[in-house]
């Protein structure tokens, strides 16, 4: 055997290896196609419809926050009952020295003021009854006399409101 | 005045917004207020009633100037809308409220109104006026629990200084 066979034979081998090796690991330029057909640019997709596919809720599940441990009764006792949480309790309600009924400090009575009330609505239709049509107000003071009652010397140029019942308790005369 | 926390807020603002906007505010005010110089005691919600009686002390102490001055009677024809009202005024408001200085108007709360929005009520009256009273006060009376307590107090006590004393 000559020498440069033995040469030529070592580099062809070696060549053959690295040619083995590349397409072990997947350089292979001598791959070429079977079967060549002619066709579009690009492989057509798999065409999604968006709205038949469900986005279900559960996909998502993995990301929200959820609670680890069941809340012991005493943790939640502490919630519910702190202070809080709870009713604020009034300390301003007290009964009315007139009448006896609950009002608050600085509320008027509700009862007196309805019997106020009442009586002022009276004398007011009263009023407007004797003036007759309306925007005719005179420009003069109005007094209430009730039952028996006369006018007095300070009462005199004014304009009288009479009340056919006797005077209440609570009206009265400065 | 107290420094409390809403007053330091309001930066020395103190007029309320109300209604749709400034003008519409100044309606409602003027309404409020002829109907409180017409009918003398008015029951409004507690804030229309706050500001009508800043706007109504202002007109009184205008109207103190007396008939024949000019910015008097422009503030009182404004601010009234029915005419009869501005003779009321200058005739017979101003001789009865015009001894006092400021407070010519009486503020009460009332309770709640009995309608869906339970809106906080007052009474606005003008002092003076020929209603019933809406607070009496009545003198304290020898026959109520307090009293009598005292009473039995200081009755012991002068025993325990006499027997003491003796």
């Amino acid at each position: 055997m000559s020498a440069t066979g033995l040469l030529v034979f070592f580099k062809r081998s070696f060549l053959r290896l690295e040619s083995r090796i590349l397409q072990a690991i997947g350089f292979n330029n001598r791959a070429v196609p079977a079967l060549a057909v002619q066709g579009p640019g690009i492989f057509p997709q798999p065409h999604r419809n968006e709205e038949t596919e469900e986005h279900s809720f559960l996909d998502n599940v993995f990301w929200m926050a959820a609670p680890k441990k069941r809340r012991t009764i005493e943790i939640n006792r502490c919630r519910r009952r702190n202070p809080q949480k709870l009713i604020e309790t009034k300390t301003n309600i007290e009964p009315c020295s007139e009448c006896g009924n609950l009002k608050q400090k600085h509320v008027l009575c509700g009862f007196c003021y309805e019997k106020v009330r009442r009586e002022t609505a009276i004398i007011r239709g009263q009023i407007q009854a004797q003036e007759g049509k309306p925007l005719n107000n005179p420009a003069v003071e109005t007094v209430v006399l009730y039952e028996g009652e006369k006018p007095a010397d300070t009462d005199a140029g004014k304009r009288i409101v009479e009340r056919k019942r006797q005077r209440p308790s609570w009206f009265t005369q400065y | 005045m107290r420094l409390t926390l809403p007053v330091l807020i309001a930066h020395g603002r103190y007029g309320r917004r109300m209604g749709l906007g400034p003008e519409s505010r100044i309606n409602m005010l003027r309404n409020i207020l002829t109907g409180l110089v017409r009918h003398e005691r008015i029951e409004t919600t507690w804030a229309r009633a706050d500001e009508v009686r800043i706007y109504a002390e202002k007109l009184i102490d205008y109207a103190k100037k007396g008939d024949t001055d000019e910015k008097a009677m422009k503030m009182a024809s404004f601010w009234l809308t029915e005419k009869d009202l501005v003779h009321k005024l200058f005739k017979v408001l101003v001789p009865r409220l015009g001894s006092e200085q400021r407070g010519y108007t009486r503020l009460f709360q009332i309770p709640n109104r009995d309608s869906l929005d339970r809106a906080k009520m007052a009474v606005l009256e003008l002092r003076g006026n020929p209603f019933p009273p809406l607070v009496t006060r009545q003198p304290a009376s020898d026959g109520s629990l307090l009293n009598q307590l005292l009473r039995g107090y200081r009755e012991e006590a002068t025993r325990s200084r006499a027997a003491g004393g003796d």
